[in-house]
């Protein structure tokens, strides 16, 4: 047959036409589409498949229960745990991203000495010569922890001191500690029994304490009623995030919060509002107006409004004697709704402020903040995970990140009850990295290992037959066989909370009305803060909403 | 059942701590954003804005709004202007969908959407090294040049509708789908579920007297409802929709 030109030309229309009708160019441009969304430069999330992990967050002191989802072995999810009794769930905005620290730019992998890159040889070389030469201390941010005994340990064999920088909630409760001869780290607040709080500037909706505790309990008891279950007044110079959601917010001048305090107690003790007798404060009415710039009428109200639904609790974000005091004065402490003491007794640890830092070094665990800076020409080794800015260590010595450790989380500072987690290492250690126990074991062999130091704490925790273990279900301790399967369930993500505290377990007695020390202004705070490291995802808060302000990083 | 899923947010429970905005970035893959980000240019499917009431002293008074893609039911505004077809109505859920490997990046929908709610690729997703092993398997990255907004958290969908195959169930358990940003919130203030289903929470918080929805005047038929007693929040929840990026007062 001949096929003419008009013929290949009809043919060709009609396959072009025909093609059309097949899925073949449609499947084309889906294909195209489809490559176009992958470029070599686009990331690609891993595969595989997804398995769920539970562990405790190790980021700060509260232990909040996590979910992990892990795939190829690397975490690529958070979420809160629903069934952990004291975070309920709930998480802060950090800890949803902190997957993503590990690979955070400023994450430490090599040892700095003065900036320059040094060896985990010459680091030890320099601080056993420290040790030879004393006197060194051994600073930890979270003292109760299991890697807390190898650093007591080390200190006990070599004549080092032992010391803690407590956080600014531990500070809080440091006048209680005093007043009623008990350990600081035994202290709590009783929030769930409590009907009045009354904040003296303490972040109690933004980050204060647990996230979730608090949270929760405000969201169920207080939110939205003009008549709330649970009364929040909040006493903050600026209209903070829990001042704007506070029942009540009062603002004064800025650092007058133990003036207003005092001022507070006086109008209780001269109306005999309450019937417990203290010392009375030295200050008047006039003279408390004139510097917290509230009238001499809000401070009758405040006082008023206090004793008006008990128990009450008054909360300071930081060391306020007067604060304190006020709860003394109120029969806030040792009882339901107020101060308590934990069932389980803890050792009083020795602020690194105690003995003037007169050392030769000092040795700085990873968990304490980037705030803390000694005050001290010792030479200092800093361990930590992410170079958190400008700081006066000598030594910069790179630590496991976050999951990367097996570890322990004791009872969270604010907490009313006693908690145990254990976070394991979910992800292998970071090469280059060691942790201050791994560093000071190298030095002394013979100190206690960290995995077997966990297993006593569980097997004096099942020996007590006391409190529960939360994994999806509650299981009280004394129905676990042995002290191992109540770890195994501990080690996958478990939480163990002891009784609660029983009432009148401790008292505070005042000698004297403590005099009002102004607290700490924020200009002053802002000389010494180090922005922390947050996750990349974090900017949302800041950068791309008006949620928060930039955090500015130290200058170097 | 065809389900209608949708939100009522307690503004009075907000506390404007952002940990939905984190989680629902992590959740999705959404980049850091370069340094030149804004708040318009950036990418918040959930975006938490603060409202306040204008007073000074102790008058002043601030809310916490959530914004998020609202769902319109009716005559969803992003799908009628689409030429692309990448939005899409999920007819059995009530999602609006978006397609990336649809869309062309017209951004007519951008323009389209009363609530601001969608948001441009204007940078390559770029991720620290290493960090991209830290992203969720389940949602696939997008690139420079596509919108994209709130779906739902639309692969949680997916998997508890696997879940429910692979128990031989037909309909999902309502406990195995829920979004990033309402597991996140420490103060409970985000209800999520069926508003088809009368019994269902989310319907009957929908309905109480407090509830209210955003432009509720332009007819959209939004499926994400707000709740709050103060007056005040209610009237500035509305003029911040139409004006997002202006400070917001009574």
């Amino acid at each position: 047959m001949k096929v003419s030109r008009r013929d290949l030309l009809i043919g060709t229309a009609g396959v072009t036409a025909g093609v059309f009708f097949t899925p073949v160019p449609w499947k084309l441009l889906g294909d195209v589409s489809i490559w176009t969304q992958n470029w070599p430069w686009i990331p690609q999330p891993p595969h595989g498949p997804v398995e769920t992990k539970q562990t405790a967050c190790t980021l700060c002191a509260a232990s909040c229960g996590l979910r992990v989802r892990m795939a190829e072995g690397w975490p690529v999810g958070i979420s809160g745990v629903s069934t952990n009794p004291v975070t309920k769930g709930a998480l802060c905005p950090l800890g949803f991203a902190a997957h993503q620290l590990n690979w955070h730019p400023r994450r430490l992998r090599e040892v700095r000495h003065h900036g320059y890159t040094a060896s985990w040889t010459e680091a030890q070389s320099a601080f056993e010569k420290a040790c030879a030469e004393g006197p060194v201390a051994i600073v930890d941010g979270r003292p109760g922890r299991a890697a807390s005994s190898v650093l007591k340990a080390f200190a006990a064999r070599h004549k080092t001191s032992y010391r803690v920088a407590l956080s600014s909630e531990s500070r809080a409760l440091t006048p209680y500690a005093i007043w009623g001869g008990v350990p600081v780290a035994s202290l709590g607040y009783d929030l769930e029994s409590t009907r009045t709080i009354v904040s003296f500037g303490a972040p109690l909706l933004d980050g204060w304490g647990t996230p979730g505790r608090f949270t929760r309990l405000w969201s169920e008891r207080a939110a939205g009623s003009s008549d709330p279950q649970l009364r929040l007044i909040q006493i903050e110079p600026t209209l903070s995030r829990t001042a704007a959601r506070a029942w009540r917010w009062y603002a004064p001048r800025e650092g007058s919060e133990g003036t207003l305090a005092s001022a507070v107690a006086l109008v209780l003790l001269q109306e005999h509002l309450v019937s417990t007798q203290v010392p009375i404060p030295q200050v008047t009415l006039t003279d408390a107006a004139a510097q917290t710039g509230l009238s001499v009428e809000s401070i009758r109200e405040l006082a008023h409004m206090m004793v008006e639904r008990r128990p009450v609790l008054a909360i300071a974000p930081d060391i306020n004697p007067s604060v304190a005091a006020l709860n003394v004065l109120l029969g806030a402490v040792g009882k339901p709704g107020g101060v308590v003491l934990r069932n389980r007794a803890s050792a009083s640890p020795v602020p690194f402020e105690a003995d003037g830092g007169a050392y030769r070094a000092v040795l700085i665990d990873s968990t304490v903040p980037w705030e803390f800076v000694p005050q001290t020409n010792a030479e200092v080794f800093r361990f930590a995970t992410w170079d958190g800015g400008g700081s006066k260590a000598d030594w910069l010595l790179p630590s496991p990140g976050f999951l990367e450790e097996l570890t322990d989380v004791p009872t969270a500072p604010t907490s009313a009850a006693d908690t145990y987690n254990v976070a394991a290492n979910l992800v292998a250690q970071s090469a280059g990295t060691i942790s201050p126990a791994q560093f000071l074991t190298k030095i002394d062999s013979t100190l206690p290992d960290t995995e077997k130091a966990i297993h006593s704490r569980c097997e004096e925790i099942f020996k007590t037959k006391l409190g529960a273990v939360y994994a999806d279900q509650p299981t009280p301790v004394k129905e676990f066989e042995s002290a191992q399967k109540m770890e195994d369930q501990l080690r996958k993500g478990a939480v163990w909370v002891g009784e609660a505290p029983r009432a009148g377990s401790f008292h505070c007695t005042l000698k004297q009305w403590p005099a009002t020390t102004p607290t700490a202004l924020a200009s002053d705070w802002a000389e010494t803060w180090a922005a922390p490291v947050f996750p990349p995802l974090a900017a949302k808060l800041y950068q791309e909403s008006t949620l928060r302000e930039a955090p500015a990083r130290r200058q170097a | 059942m065809i389900a209608r899923y949708g939100m009522v947010i307690d503004l009075d429970r907000c506390t404007g701590c952002g940990a939905c905005m984190i989680a629902c970035a992590a959740e999705n893959n959404v980049p850091p954003e370069p340094p030149r980000a804004t708040p318009r240019t950036g990418i918040t499917p959930m975006l938490v804005r603060a409202l306040s009431n204008g007073r000074d002293g102790a008058d002043r008074r601030e809310a916490f709004i959530p914004i998020t893609c609202m769902q319109c039911e009716n005559e969803t505004p992003c799908v009628a202007v689409c030429p692309q077809q990448a939005v899409e109505v999920d007819k059995s859920t009530g999602i609006v969908m978006q397609i990336p490997q649809r869309c062309l990046g017209c951004r007519y929908c951008m323009t389209a959407c009363p609530y601001h709610a969608r948001y441009f690729n204007w940078w390559d997703p770029q991720w620290p090294p290493g960090m991209e092993k830290s992203l969720n398997p389940g949602v696939s990255v997008r690139m420079r040049g596509v919108v994209e907004k709130c779906n739902l958290c639309h692969t949680r969908f997916h998997g508890a509708e696997e879940k429910a195959a692979v128990a031989g169930r037909k309909e999902i358990d309502p406990a195995d789908y829920i979004p990033a940003c309402v597991e996140a919130c420490p103060t409970g203030a985000i209800l999520f579920g069926n508003l088809a289903d009368p019994n269902d929470p989310v319907t009957l918080a929908a309905h109480s007297p407090d509830s209210f929805r955003l432009l509720e005047r332009i007819g959209t038929e939004p499926k994400i409802h707000y709740k709050t007693t103060q007056d005040w929040i209610r009237a500035l929840a509305d003029k911040n929709a139409n004006h997002p990026t202006e400070a917001q007062h009574v």
